[in-house]
């Protein structure tokens, strides 16, 4: 398959999961509403696919947590990959005491455990999502930061580096040609699955306890509220995961490189 | 391809295809082995703590057990007298009781261990008990007022007797209990192992050995007891009881015990202060559904606050709490609520909202507060739900803070509900009980409870307290509790204890 | 040498940083936390049906939380120096005594989780890092993007449904044997795998297409030995960096496999010591996280050292 046409592919994918986010409400049903006689309905009329333990509409549902998960979750990724990116390309170019200080602020960071820290900065606002997200991001920026920095600094020590800085091409060239094609190629990795590592990080909170607040439709709650209902209903269970699947491999597919 | 088997398989295992080894016999249990699994976690050695653990297994004894009714049977008291002046009791012990190091159970040591449970916070604390000694090879215990639920506080958990080598200064530092099994292994908070005691002075166990696993989730339990790992699992979560029942391997128990899952209101606040409020609150509330669909027992529906399973408490007469959306919105309006924007209702520029805290330690709590959100934003009252750490019901009672909170209150948390009525409906409302709420008749009525001895006064007193629980709703009832266990069928002479007080392995053996 | 001294000690002074900091932070975050810590803590104690105002006073007066906070964090401190952790608030159990249990079971769990992965994740990855852009590339990309999209509860559960109920290979849940602890850490593999196949794979990719790999080529390798010669190293950096990381997410992730499949852990206990407001605890195990994490990055420092000649003679 050609890169331009995986790209092509990985862009229908999230248009999918968009146009789901913004044509799902059309279909009209209220993600709130609730039927208790026509629970864990399989796909059919009325509810096309089907309904949760409660009988809320499925497709409401997981439109209106696409507006929600597929957001926040981009927004973490990124909040996490650009100063996490950009500082450990700093810190790999510049060396000496802002290396020094980075890597131990990153270190700093880090030996707070993640889960720690995302549990606490939830428990200042319970039920809401945005912190939620921001913990996820302060707990991922650090991740970007380490691998574009060891990657940058592998690059850096190569011959061929050593023989553009002595023909006495300046870093602009250096990052351009030889740093910026192997930091970009593991970042966009690193950028799909932090996407997809934010919403699953939002539903193991709930899982355990912390998070959510109901009955807000939100990809990760919405599986930890079907689990127990896996025997039942396992499409219930596996349509939002099949969601995140989507973003996650169309953020893959498109973040595609010449060499991929 | 035949497709029963196949969609009763979870799509999950469908897709993942079939795996052509044969089935191990791996995974057939060590011979003579009962393994139960719970939900409820080992958090140490003091029965205060995790007596239930202990005592469910029959390691840790009390003086006295109550049989499924709840009325007093002997366990390590053999027999037991009351005073004339209804204040001294007097215990004799079995007398070929041992501890599990070997010394023998004395009065002097039941004294000792049944006084120093009394200093710890917790139920016993609240014995109103002048004294506790050993006399003669008995107990005594003498209390300041006659107090009838005695006996069932002492049959409570946390009221389990150690051996005085189990102590260091007032903390436990080993399980040293006298039951008819003994600790062999412990690694908290997940397992316990214990063996038969072989000292033990009663008929000796069929079964050998013993384990106990908590797992705290609902589906974890369940597949232990659809794939054969587990001789005894309690606390099935409803979902998963219908998929059991099909199950050739176990046969599942489900019975109705003396707990109730209730709303509590805060009734001081301007919003419930008026009874009407509440009953219009109760009346929004869609029980039949929430009990069918999320609780997948229709006859849990709650019509009144006691179940029948507590026959002395129910009173058969009372009319049914039911959903009736047209009278409720008929008493909210009579309160001066008129639907304001988005079918919200207000009152002098103010919405009908509050906040109701719940908690997960009950799994079904919060789902069971989403549904309720959404049947009283029917009658335009608009409820937040916030799922917290379940100490938060009780510091917001404390505090004045709390609104409402959703939650399961367990009247037989010592045998007699009358201890529990004491605590939750007296003068001052309880932590689990009313907020804000008081009724000079109820408190009548319980105190005389407390006093009297005939059976016929005893049950008209007992009717007259549900009755104004349910005119007044200071908690409003919204269903009742069932209690899921699967038994293998690889056991035989294991009846479930509704009390939940023991397992019963002791009285078990092998079928075939 | 020089070199390795200084990163070695760079990561001890790193060490007593992450005590003070974690320490600390810990402290002030939990104490800051909205809700009644006397109450929160009874709830731990005496289990949600018996909490009652008495039992939070009681707890209050006995475990001094009136006293100022200074007073406490600096008790907290005094003790750590004399290595004393403290009590658990909750369960009256020594912090160092409950750590040892349950940091025994995770270390367990992620090491046998993290062997699995590293026999899945990267040799797959290589794989497709080999052929970029053949079918096996595709579908590895299509299976960790679908393994990415599961949360671990559903893998789990799948997992137990599957190899534990349907075929009675291995216990469903628990502890006590070496049976117990493979599903757990197969449901954590997974996710592991998921990256580091990723990562590998990349990795491997840049190999491949580098000028000297195709200079080996030239030199007339086949394409196994060309890598084996001069692929595995350079590869070899990025998924040990990775894998330093991924260490501590893995102990962190550990928290909804340890809820599913029983297995007493430090996330679990973690989880349960913010809930209660057990600061001791939440001290003690964010202490040993953190002193792990830098035990770790040591480790990784030394792979990466190892790897690496140019940087051996920087």
């Amino acid at each position: 398959m050609t890169l331009s046409s995986r790209r092509l592919l990985g862009g229908a994918m999230l248009a999918a999961v968009a146009g789901f986010a913004l044509l799902g409400p059309l279909h009209g049903a209220d993600p709130l509403r609730q039927n208790l006689s026509a629970t864990l309905l399989p796909p059919g009329a009325g509810h096309p696919l089907g309904t949760d333990h409660l009988g809320r509409d499925m497709l409401a549902r997981l439109a209106a947590g696409a507006r929600l998960s597929f957001g926040y979750a981009l927004l973490a990724a990124l909040a996490a990959a650009v100063p996490g990116t950009l500082l450990g390309l700093l810190a790999a170019l510049r060396g000496g005491w802002p290396e020094r200080l980075l890597l131990g602020l990153a270190d700093a960071v880090q030996a707070l455990p993640a889960l720690l820290l995302v549990v606490l900065v939830t428990a200042f606002a319970p039920g809401e999502f945005l912190p939620l997200y921001i913990g996820v991001a302060l707990a991922l920026w650090v991740e970007f930061f380490r691998i574009s920095r060891n990657t940058a600094a592998g690059v850096l020590a190569r011959p061929q580096v050593e023989a553009a800085r002595l023909l006495g091409l300046g870093t602009g060239h250096i990052l351009r040609r030889h740093l910026w094609p192997e930091v970009a190629a593991l970042t966009a990795t690193l950028f799909a699955f932090a996407a997809g590592t934010a919403v699953t990080t939002v539903a193991a909170l709930a899982f355990v306890g912390v998070g959510a607040r109901p009955p807000v439709p939100e990809w990760g709650s919405m599986m930890t509220e079907l689990l127990p209902y896996h025997a039942e209903a396992p499409l219930a269970l596996l349509l939002p995961a099949l969601l995140i699947f989507l973003t996650v491999l169309g953020l893959h597919l498109l973040a595609g490189r010449e060499r991929a | 391809m035949p497709s029963a088997p196949l969609s009763r398989r979870p799509l999950l295992l469908a897709a993942a295809g079939l795996p052509v080894l044969p089935r191990p016999a791996a995974a057939q249990p060590a011979a003579d082995l009962f393994r139960v699994v719970t939900s409820q976690e080992i958090n140490g050695l003091d029965p205060a703590r995790s007596g239930y653990v202990f005592t469910r297994m029959q390691v840790l004894e009390t003086l006295v057990g109550a049989d499924d009714g709840g009325l007093a049977v002997p366990q390590l008291a053999r027999a037991w007298t009351l005073s004339e002046d209804r204040l001294t009791w007097r215990f004799a012990l079995r007398e070929g009781a041992r501890f599990h190091d070997g010394t023998p159970v004395t009065a002097v040591a039941v004294a000792a261990a049944l006084e120093r449970a009394r200093g710890q916070s917790g139920l016993l604390g609240t014995l109103p008990a002048e004294r506790i000694a050993a006399d003669d090879g008995a107990v005594l215990v003498r209390t300041s007022r006659p107090f009838a639920p005695l006996l069932a506080f002492l049959a409570h958990y946390s009221a389990g007797i150690l051996a005085p080598a189990a102590f260091e200064g007032q903390a436990v530092r080993e399980m040293i209990g006298s039951g008819p099994y003994k600790v062999s292994r412990l690694l908290p908070p997940q397992r316990l192992e214990a063996a038969r005691w072989e000292r033990w002075d009663g008929p000796a166990p069929a079964i050998g050995r013993v384990s106990y696993l908590a797992a705290g989730r609902g589906e974890t339990r369940a597949a232990m007891a659809e794939g054969g790992q587990a001789e005894l699992v309690a606390q099935l979560a409803p979902e998963t009881v219908e998929r059991l029942r099909r199950n050739p391997r176990v046969a599942v128990d489900v019975r109705a015990i003396p707990r109730t899952r209730l709303i509590k209101l805060n009734c001081a606040s301007p919003l419930f202060r008026d009874v009407r409020a509440r009953h219009a609150l109760s009346l929004a509330l869609d029980r039949q559904g929430m009990a069918a669909a999320l609780l997948r027992s229709p006859a849990s529906t709650a019509t009144q606050l006691f179940p029948p399973a507590m026959a002395e408490w129910h009173v058969p007469a009372l009319p049914p709490l039911r959903r009736d959306l047209p009278e409720a919105r008929r008493l909210l309006a009579e309160l001066g609520w008129q639907p304001g924007p988005e079918g919200i209702l207000h009152r002098e520029g103010r919405p009908f909202a509050f906040t109701l805290r719940t908690f997960s330690d009950r799994p079904e709590l919060p789902g069971l507060a989403t549904a309720m959100q959404a049947q009283l934003r029917e009658a335009g009252i608009d409820m937040a739900v916030a799922v917290v750490n379940s100490g938060e019901i009780p510091a917001g009672h404390r505090d004045g803070t709390l609104e409402a909170a959703l939650m399961a209150r367990n009247f037989s948390l010592v045998p007699d509900p009358l201890g529990t009525m004491l605590q939750d409906y007296g003068p001052e409302g309880g932590d689990w009980g009313a907020m804000g709420w008081s009724s000079p008749a109820l408190n009548g009525v319980l105190e005389r409870l407390g006093a009297v001895a005939d059976p016929a006064e005893r049950a008209a007193l007992r009717g007259r307290a549900s009755a104004i629980l349910h005119e007044e709703l200071p908690v409003i009832p919204v269903s009742w509790f069932d209690l899921a266990t699967a038994v293998s069928r690889r056991v035989a002479g294991l009846a479930v204890d509704p009390l939940e007080l023991s397992f019963r392995i002791a009285g078990a053996r092998w079928a075939g | 040498m020089g070199g390795l001294i200084r990163v070695l000690g760079g990561r001890a002074v790193q060490a007593v940083l992450v005590a003070l900091l974690v320490g600390t932070a810990c402290f002030l975050m939990v104490r800051l936390l909205p809700g009644d810590m006397a109450y929160r803590i009874a709830a731990s104690r005496y289990g949600y049906d018996l909490v009652d105002g008495a039992a939070a006073e009681a707890v209050r007066q006995e475990l001094g939380l009136d006293r100022p906070w200074p007073v406490q964090l600096g008790a907290w401190f005094g003790g750590l120096l004399r290595l004393d952790l403290g009590v658990s608030l909750a369960s009256g159990e020594e912090v160092a005594e409950a750590l040892g249990i349950q940091l025994g079971h995770t270390l367990l769990l992620s090491v046998t989780a993290l062997l699995f992965s590293l026999l899945i994740g990267p040799p797959l990855g290589a794989l497709a890092g080999l052929r970029s852009g053949g079918w096996w590339d595709g579908a590895l990309l299509v299976l960790s993007a679908a393994l990415r999209a599961l949360p671990a509860f559903v893998v789990g559960i799948g997992l137990m449904l599957w190899l534990a109920v349907e075929w009675e290979w291995l216990p469903v849940a628990g502890v006590g044997g070496w049976r117990e602890v493979i599903l757990p850490a197969l449901t954590l593999a997974l996710g592991l795998a998921a990256a580091s196949s990723r990562v590998a794979r990349d990795a491997v990719a840049g190999v491949v297409a580098s000028p000297f790999f195709g200079f080996a080529r030239m030199k007339g390798l086949d394409d196994a030995t060309a890598f084996r010669r001069h692929g595995v190293r350079n590869a070899a950096i990025p998924v040990v960096a990775y894998l330093g990381l991924q260490l501590v997410i893995l102990i962190e992730g550990v928290v909804v496999v340890e809820s599913l499949f029983a297995w007493p852990g430090i996330g679990h206990a973690l989880v349960h010591a913010v809930l209660g407001r057990d600061i001791p605890m939440v001290q003690g195990t964010a202490l040993v996280m953190g002193l792990l994490f830098v035990a770790l990055n040591a480790l990784t420092d030394l792979a990466c050292w190892l790897l690496d000649p140019r940087r051996r003679a920087a």
